[in-house]
């Protein structure tokens, strides 16, 4: 029996692959300067801010992305493995306030915070932008004026078949947003009831998150739903626009150095950059975000003048709760 | 090469029954000589055989194939089949379908990693030696069974093992073509010199080729003996019966006398080979066809029974006819050419040394 | 002989274990565990949380009529063109080869969204197309629903089945067909009496495979599934982690073990039904009897079929994805979308530093993972086949364990694991992780490919002086290349695309095709994911086709193919 020599294969074969793989990483060695900075994070499309900081300060941003979903399990995973490399973290604010709680972050108060609303300043944890959710339409099948005045007028049955929206019994986002109208948009619980239930009778296309909202409407295949009007700007020219509803609804997008980060100085800076006026405005303008920066909107028509309010962060016990409740009323079956 | 076999035991679990595949076999076979494994199926020839080759590891025993242990329970040894130098031909011949006859006749010479100059002569030698000269660059797949038959033997052979092992090679070819093959095997071992260990179920092969024979029944050796003492002498009924067609009969020790055994028999009073038996020992007597005489017998023909034709059948070289005597039907041989018809009377005549007695 | 192979059965217990049990223990603790991260106080919370949910029992029957139809509906796909092939005078063959495996190239995500554009009742491309056709007063097809998802599914597991069912149909022994011939059975008959069940562990295992994976898929439920409100195991999972911002994998861990228990029993009932397998032993010395079924009449209708199931598989994804790349959103084809577009979703993918990174990394572990992954496989396969004890019925039951846990969950097992290893955070967590999770996609066609080799053609080398290895590369290998090249390329293709430990395990650095792939997807940039989709089924189809053609060179009788003609007039007097 031979197997030491099957194993010696093996291994020559790995050894090979190594090889082969270190040539190809041999350009990204390069790359990596002797100074980065790690950052976590689940906001997307950020490449050409890190991109620009890096050609500013030579400092390089090393992005992980990491989706809301595997956010906190990933971190606590690392931390308790003590192999957490981030140096900065940025994510929804619950998100963030569960890693101060596990002791994850820093209370460093970042100077370019000044001018922010005073809300935004939290011990340690930054916030600089709302994740703002809107009715965006398409505009080759929706007329401005057709277009919804208010979030009631989503029950409207001519929107029957035509609207597409995330899971509201699946999806942590939709839920809060739709809690948040009870709280910041309807007077009674009947009148919200009267919405959820009017907007279940339309029976809208449910998909997994913001995401895939996006295709049907610019496609057509949807005429208008639940969404995110910052895809009006990444997906230009696609004809899309948004409800002009005040006020609109979002989850605070929040950010914060971690507590033993390696990079510490290097962070400090960075974070003092992305919360400035010039990463905040390229924010807006390219990736079509909405910042907490003083004065900075993103180029869509109208949005400076409508209200943007952050949602209270819900516990787990309440979205679960609200999500098995709207489970029920959108349950087609 | 002598292979040495001691207390060798392979049990096997199925469906929560214990097979005794190989129930203590102790075996001793001679450098040099064909010896033959013979038994009905499942009686434990083939694991014998695995085990002394080296692809069934046995439970309990010992192998010694020339001065080598090559497995001990006792002693912890394994030699594995690669090393234990000997050359087999498989029941389906193994020809390796994806290498022409070259590669499949080198593989055992480039294996002992050999020049291949010499691997090419010897490989040509083999195949001569076969008869399969110019075969080398024949693709495996398109071999007649017979040529298969050889390339496995010829691979067997090339790297001059000390031992060849056989697995009933024969008995994927036509009739005719298995006599042929069986003569020629007979030359081509008795020409090598060569310690050869067959196994068949075929008794006419096993008594054709062997210089001893190993009858096997349910795990054991139960006589071992040269193919004469085999079919003519055998100690025991169960060989008696599977080495060649009996007339089995039931017997009574009657008297010894100097050089007979006397029995008592449904077909009356009969002189056989001489045997110690205990006294009222209960008795078989077994008469094979062939040795019965209907011609004119000769003064050694000292038995003699009449009966009556109750059929014949013509089978060729021979009729077979079933005589009745008393309560017995004898089954014996009459010459093709015979005038007689069923319902003749007819006289059958027995040497007392083709009477065989074994125990019941 | 038998001390050999249980030293081998046992070192390969453990290489096998800490591929795939350590992950899964992993997730066993984080399931019981009290904590958000795996090990924490003991608890059942979890568990009784999931399993008491009142939604679960549709979700169940959803899941089975889901899961079992589109494992039907693949396996008896993968038969057709495996027969029409293998065993027929259909023409141009070589389109199978390329049907077959098409599908494992595109990424799921990309392929379920293609068939939602082309089907979905409001605008689909071919419904529309038919309702004017036709004049229907609405849609005629809505892929939103259990059948749409059956089907899309089915395709997409189709090369899974194909190419476990496809070797063994090749090396068929045709004698046991000609003997059916020879007993007034019409090749029909033949077809279902005899090739059918004497292909009986090809097709078992091509079926059972198909059942986990479409389990375990998360694609198709949530693209097809979600819109129609039909949940099922996977997107159940989803459901539960994405109900809360701070996700709870514990949860979908015990969700997981459901299907883990599902997946290990649908495998010991397959060593059930196969463990006389020394009477598939179809293959001999005396086997490689090419025997060609005329089609005759049948010939061409069959081979529109084939053709139609082509286009579908392979002409409309292909095209829907080329005609997104093109235009700047999506939209509906048309004047607009015509005027619209231009090349430059493919120059700025082109450009992108990480897109070409991925590339690179994908590349390596498609290559260097299904070669090691490959190797692998023929040592556990050999083992599962060929030994038969106890312990290899153990080694088979744990080569499956991590593949058949949901994507999202397992991925979260090897994190929990690798975290506590070296290898985190580089890209042979990677590598490790991918082979641990698709080691049955080497496995099932290396063990059918095993079965139909007779045992005494090892024996004999090993007799002949040859050792282990030397009959494992000189004997097994060579006649086990057709099942070698089915499973590389199983493996190759799936780790091209792998995108459920990716997501998971990729850093900065390690960043895969499906990830790169993904993060477009979330940034709403499909024309780039078209792209970018399309420059990987390029590649992985250059790498297919390398290998097949490596694979036909080197495939045992490939020296006698040219003779094959001679034989022609004979077999024509037998049919």
């Amino acid at each position: 029996m031979n197997m030491k020599k099957v194993l010696l294969i093996l291994g020559v074969l790995l050894a090979t692959a190594t090889m082969l793989f270190s040539a190809g990483q041999a350009d990204k060695a390069v790359e990596t300067g002797p100074s980065k900075v790690s950052m976590y994070a689940n906001i997307t499309a950020i490449e050409p801010i890190l991109e620009r900081y890096k050609a500013e300060s030579g400092v390089e941003v090393e992005y992980t992305r990491l989706s809301t979903a595997r956010y906190v399990s990933t971190i606590l995973t690392e931390v308790e493995a003590k192999k957490l490399v981030a140096d900065v973290v940025q994510g929804p604010l619950p998100v963030l306030e569960i890693l101060r709680e596990y002791g994850v972050l820093s209370n460093y108060k970042a100077k370019a915070m000044e001018g922010y609303p005073d809300w935004a300043k939290k011990d340690g944890i930054h916030l600089f932008g709302i994740e703002y959710v809107g009715l965006i339409y398409n505009t080759d099948l929706v007329s401005a004026a057709e277009a919804p005045k208010s979030y009631m007028d989503l029950t409207d049955p001519k929107w029957k078949g035509h609207i597409v929206m995330p899971d509201p019994g699946a999806h942590a986002t939709t839920i809060t947003w739709l809690v948040g109208l009870r709280e910041n948009v309807f007077k009674s619980d009947a009148e919200w009831y009267r919405f959820l239930e009017g907007l279940a009778k339309n029976e809208p296309m449910l998909v997994a998150s913001f995401s895939p909202t996006a295709n049907p409407l610019a496609s057509g295949e949807k005429k208008i739903g639940v969404s995110m009007p910052k895809y009006i700007v990444t997906k230009a020219p696609a004809p899309l626009d948004y409800a002009k509803i005040s006020p609109m609804l979002g989850s605070p997008r929040a950010i914060a150095i971690t507590k033993d980060a390696p990079h510490r100085k290097d962070a400090e800076a960075f974070l003092e950059f992305w919360l400035g006026k010039s990463a905040a405005s390229q924010l807006a303008n390219d990736v079509g975000e909405y910042v907490l920066a003083p004065g900075v909107y993103p180029p869509i028509p109208g949005i400076a003048e409508t209200e943007v309010i952050p949602i209270r962060e819900l516990s787990d016990e309440e979205i679960q709760k609200w999500g098995t409740e709207f489970g029920k009323i959108f349950a087609l079956k | 090469m002598e292979i040495n076999i001691r207390g060798l035991k392979k049990y096997y679990q199925s469906e929560g029954k214990v097979i005794k595949a190989l129930d203590g076999v102790d075996l001793t076979i001679e450098a040099n000589k064909i010896f033959t494994l013979l038994g009905p199926s499942g009686c434990g020839k083939t694991t014998l055989l695995r085990c002394i080759v080296g692809l069934e590891t046995p439970d309990e025993g010992e192998i010694r194939i020339g001065e080598t242990i090559v497995w001990s329970k006792e002693k912890g040894l394994y030699v594995p089949p690669e090393k234990r130098e000997l050359g087999m031909v498989f029941q389906t011949y193994a020809i390796w379908p994806h290498m022409n006859v070259f590669n499949n006749v080198a593989y055992p010479l480039q294996n002992m990693k050999l020049p291949k100059e010499e691997i090419a002569d010897r490989v040509a030698k083999t195949l001569k030696f076969v008869q399969l000269e110019g075969f080398e660059n024949r693709p495996s797949t398109r071999l007649s069974g017979g040529q298969q038959q050889r390339v496995a033997l010829a691979r067997a052979l090339v790297a001059e093992p000390k031992v060849i092992l056989f697995d009933e090679p024969l008995s994927n070819l036509d009739a005719k073509l298995r006599e042929e093959t069986r003569k020629e095997l007979r030359v081509f071992l008795t020409e090598l010199q060569i310690t050869a260990v067959y196994v068949t179920h075929d008794r006419v092969e096993a008594l054709a080729l062997s210089d001893m024979i190993g009858v096997m029944n349910k795990g054991k050796i139960v006589e071992l003996g040269t193919p004469r003492k085999i079919y003519f002498d055998a100690d025991h009924r169960f060989v008696a019966d599977f080495i060649g067609r009996s007339n089995l009969i039931p017997a009574k020790l009657l008297r010894q006398e100097k050089l007979h055994t006397i029995v008592e028999t449904p077909i009356g009073e009969i002189a056989c080979h001489k045997r110690t038996f205990e006294q009222d020992a209960e008795l078989v007597l077994c008469l094979r066809p062939e040795f019965i005489n209907t011609e004119k017998p000769s003064d050694e023909h000292t038995n003699r029974v009449t009966g009556i034709i109750r059929q014949m059948t013509f089978v060729g070289e021979v009729y077979e006819a079933d005589v009745r005597i008393g309560d017995e039907t004898v089954l014996v041989k009459l010459d093709p050419e015979t005038t007689l018809v069923e319902g003749d009377e007819l006289t059958l005549s027995m040497k007392p040394d083709h009477c065989l007695l074994v125990s019941r | 002989m038998e001390k050999r192979n249980a030293r081998l059965t046992y070192s390969l217990i453990v290489i096998v274990s800490l591929l795939t049990v350590a992950p899964v223990i992993m997730l066993v603790i984080g399931s019981f565990s009290n904590n958000l991260h795996s090990f924490g106080n003991f608890t059942l919370k979890k568990y009784a949380a999931v399993y008491t949910d009142p939604m679960l029992i549709d979700i169940l029957g959803d899941t089975a009529a889901f899961v079992l139809g589109s494992a039907l509906f693949a396996t008896v796909l993968a038969i057709f063109l495996a027969y029409l092939n293998n065993r027929t005078d259909i023409p141009f063959k070589f389109l199978f080869k390329i049907v077959s495996v098409m599908p494992m190239m595109i990424p799921h995500v990309l392929f379920a969204v293609s068939w939602a554009l082309l089907l979905n009742p409001t605008n689909g491309i071919l419904n529309m197309w038919l309702t004017r056709l036709f004049a229907l007063p609405k849609a005629p097809f809505n892929i939103y629903t259990i059948p749409g998802m059956i089907v899309v599914e089915g395709l997409l597991d189709l090369p899974v089945a194909y190419l476990i069912i496809s070797p063994a149909m090749g090396s068929f022994d045709a004698t046991l067909e000609e003997s059916s011939r020879v007993f007034k059975a019409g090749p029909l008959k033949t077809l279902f009496r005899i090739t059918l069940p004497v292909l009986r562990p090809a097709i078992m295992a091509s079926f059972i495979l198909c059942v986990v994976r479409a389990l375990a898929s998360f694609a198709v439920p949530s693209v097809l599934g979600m819109p129609g409100r039909i949940y099922v195991l996977s997107t159940f999972i989803y459901r539960v982690v994405s109900m809360s911002l701070i996700a709870d994998y514990g949860k979908a861990a015990a969700i997981g073990m459901s299907i883990l228990v599902i997946s290990i029993s649908l495998i010991y009932v397959y060593r059930y039904y196969t463990r006389a397998s020394d009477k598939f032993v179809t293959v001999s010395s005396r086997g490689f009897k090419p025997s060609v079924v005329e089609l005759r009449k049948g010939r061409i209708p069959l081979f529109i079929i084939v053709l139609f199931i082509s286009a579908l598989l392979i002409l409309l994804p292909v095209v829907v994805l080329f005609y997104t790349s093109l235009v700047p959103y999506v939209m509906v084809p048309g004047a607009k979308a015509f005027a619209a577009m231009s090349w430059d979703n493919w120059k700025t993918v082109i450009k992108d530093p990480i897109s070409v990174r991925s590339l690179k990394n994908s590349l390596f572990l498609g290559i260097a993972g299904a070669t090691v992954g490959s190797f692998l496989s023929v040592l556990v396969a050999y083992v599962i086949v060929k030994v038969k004890t106890k312990a290899a019925g153990v080694l088979e039951s744990i080569s499956f364990l991590s593949f058949s846990f949901p994507g999202i969950v397992i991925g979260i097992g090897f994190m929990w694991y690798f975290v506590r290893t070296p290898l985190y955070a580089t890209i042979w967590a990677l590598f490790f992780g991918y082979i641990a999770t698709y080691l049955p996609y080497g496995i099932r066609p290396m063990t059918s490919a095993f079965i139909q080799i007779h045992g005494s053609l090892e024996e004999s080398s090993l007799v002949c002086g040859a050792s282990f290895t030397t009959t494992l590369r000189r004997i097994v290998l060579p006649l086990l290349v057709p099942g070698f090249v089915s499973a590389w390329i199983l493996l190759a293709t799936m780790f091209f695309r792998e995108l459920s430990i990716s997501v998971v395990l990729s850093r900065p650095g390690t960043e895969t095709l499906a990830v790169q792939i993904l993060r477009f997807s979330e940034d709403g940039q499909w024309g780039k994911l078209s792209a970018l989709g399309l420059i990987m089924i390029f590649v992985s189809t250059a790498m297919v086709l390398a290998v097949n053609a490596l694979g036909a060179y080197f495939k045992p009788g490939a020296v006698r193919e040219k003779k094959r003609v001679g034989i022609k007039p004979k077999l024509k007097a037998a049919v």
